[in-house]
């Protein structure tokens, strides 16, 4: 595991950022950290690069210590904040040297392909560039690097469709050479397009977790009966659930195949029958949405 | 605990702040000393001899014989404002920026992102601003040094005399600095900083003024670091104005350097907010 959290809290007085937070991200994975704003993924992202020290609990990155071995930690990870902000006076080219000085496998030659590939002008005075621009700027920074571990807060936005997709395509071929990504995001499409796993931050805890694939396999059968459901066969039962039953309208989640789901529905007297992938915006919805607080408790 | 990058960088910010003293403090010798050349010695010594309370003496911290002197005068020009000021802003300035000034611009978040040691970027940005303020009191020592020689009053002064006065500048520079770092590691914004830095400052001045004109309160005068900086009583006898430097300059290196040390201490463990 390149990171490893353990039970890590985070407390500001009476208020916690940060929940009892055990967390084990894989080598060459892409991690999809989802939540809404002040859930406490940035605070979970600056804890791993010890910006800040956790109140209770362990965070360990490739095999460092977050706290006591912070540099270490440093040196194995590039980390795009959610606001990057560089340093006006600087134009483009002298942001690149800036970093490549500081991280000696950050090469520049990388770092300037990434600038191209994301179309970026680097003669341009930080001063004067658009907030995108700024964006791709900071991007061709850590993304220049070979550390092992990259962590990118929201690094999306403020990017135009083209250069959105650049950077997807980036964060996979970092994948391809194995490194690791933390991918903090609130485009759930992306995340779902990019991720190989996700987790659910909701007040300070990790409610959820859970594969991709897994999600791809998950479907939620919406049905009208013209006559009644009876009883979900004992040998679908762990992969399916009765999510609604009401007015002759049932809704079934399916967590795998829907082969053997779709052979018993067939000898239902069905009305109408709607299948669809439950999707990460559904997962979400079932934390964050209206009704997520009931379903989180 | 040095990291060229961030060398580098910081002379880049500190850049116009330079440019702008060394032209500041080229010039300024040049025209004080041609204005008050044009005030002839026999008439400032009457007005200063006579026309000012002798109590007033206190305030100069120097006897006002000592000041009715070609020396003396050109002494006057590291007490003036424009010199005061600038090395107190310089000071404030620079100090302030170490770490609440970049949390507040949000860009110290990536610095240390990469792998560099918070106390490296500390005591790294510390020695950039010490170099340039040692550079800053040559300039001004040099400017002092040819409008003396080459001025209204040449021959008249030694110019090597103001070395030691130079050198008193230096030492509020680094003192100012250090204070003023040691609480931007501490604080989370600059312009908080500045304030407590301004107050401090104003501070320094009233216990030096209160210590000095209150016999029965002379003991406040050192709770002022300006109480260590004392330009016009190192132009004397040379045997004097040495050993006089080294106690001035003691405690305004000394406090500034530790003032430096708790701040590195402070600023690499403390928490850092998010950019704001």
């Amino acid at each position: 595991m390149i990171v490893h959290t353990d039970n890590l809290t985070k407390r500001y007085g009476a208020f916690t950022a940060l929940d009892g937070c055990s967390l084990a991200v894989p080598q060459g994975e892409i991690f999809g950290l989802l939540g809404p704003n002040g859930a406490g993924k940035t605070t979970l992202l600056r804890l791993l690069l010890g910006f800040i020290r956790p109140t209770a609990g362990k965070a360990t990155v490739a095999g460092f210590d977050c706290v006591h071995d912070s540099l270490a930690v440093r040196a194995s990870t590039a980390y795009l904040p959610g606001e990057a902000r560089l340093f006006r006076r600087m134009n483009g080219h002298q942001t690149l040297d800036f970093f490549s000085g500081l991280r000696r496998e950050c090469r520049r030659d990388r770092a300037t392909a990434v600038a191209r590939r994301l179309d970026l002008d680097c003669s341009r005075q930080v001063a004067r560039m658009s907030t995108g621009m700024r964006q791709k700027l900071a991007l061709a920074v850590v993304l220049a690097t070979d550390a092992a571990l990259t962590i990118l807060d929201e690094p999306t936005a403020n990017l135009d469709p083209t250069a959105r997709a650049e950077v997807l395509d980036l964060v996979r071929e970092a994948r391809a050479a194995g490194r690791t990504v933390i991918f903090s995001s609130h485009v759930l499409s992306e995340v779902e397009s990019t991720c190989d796993r996700v987790a659910i931050v909701r007040a300070g805890r990790l409610v959820h977790e859970q594969s991709i694939a897994d999600l791809r396999r998950s479907h939620r059968i919406t049905a009208r009966l013209t006559g009644s459901l009876g009883r979900i066969p004992v040998e679908l039962e762990p992969h399916a659930t009765l999510a609604e039953h009401a007015n002759g309208t049932v809704v079934i989640e399916s967590s795998d195949s829907l082969a053997p789901l779709l052979g018993w529905l067939s000898t239902l007297p069905l009305e109408e029958v709607q299948i669809e992938p439950v999707g990460l915006g559904g997962v979400y919805e079932r934390f964050h949405g209206r009704t997520g607080a009931l379903v989180a408790e | 605990m040095f990291n060229t990058a961030i060398w580098k960088k910081t002379w880049g910010d500190q850049r116009v702040l330079v440019l702008s003293l060394v032209a500041l403090w080229t010039t300024f010798p040049w025209i004080y000393i041609w204005l008050s050349s044009q005030i002839p010695m026999p008439v400032f010594q009457d007005v200063l001899l006579r026309a000012i309370p002798q109590d007033w003496q206190r305030l100069s911290g120097v006897p006002f014989t000592e000041v009715a002197t070609h020396a003396g005068r050109v002494a006057l020009a590291f007490v003036d404002p424009v010199i005061v000021l600038a090395a107190t802003v310089w000071g404030i300035t620079r100090g302030s920026d170490a770490v609440s000034g970049q949390l507040e611009r949000g860009t110290l978040e990536m610095v240390l992102a990469q792998p560099v040691r918070r106390s490296a970027v500390f005591v790294t940005q510390a020695l950039a601003t010490t170099a340039a303020a040692a550079l800053l009191c040559c300039v001004l020592f040099a400017a002092v040094f040819t409008a003396v020689s080459l001025g209204p009053w040449a021959g008249k002064v030694d110019a090597v005399r103001f070395v030691p006065p130079a050198c008193n500048v230096f030492g509020l520079m680094v003192c100012m600095a250090g204070i003023a770092a040691c609480v931007s590691a501490a604080d989370s914004y600059r312009w908080r900083t500045i304030g407590i830095l301004c107050g401090f400052y104003v501070f320094s001045i009233l216990t030096k003024l209160v210590g000095r004109l209150s016999s029965s309160l002379g003991w406040v005068g050192y709770l002022s670091i300006l109480n260590a900086y004392e330009p016009q009583r190192l132009v004397g006898d040379p045997a004097t104005a040495w050993p006089l430097l080294a106690s001035y300059d003691g405690v305004l290196l000394g406090l500034g350097l530790a003032a430096y040390a708790l701040g590195a201490v402070l600023f690499s463990q403390r928490d850092l907010p998010a950019p704001l």
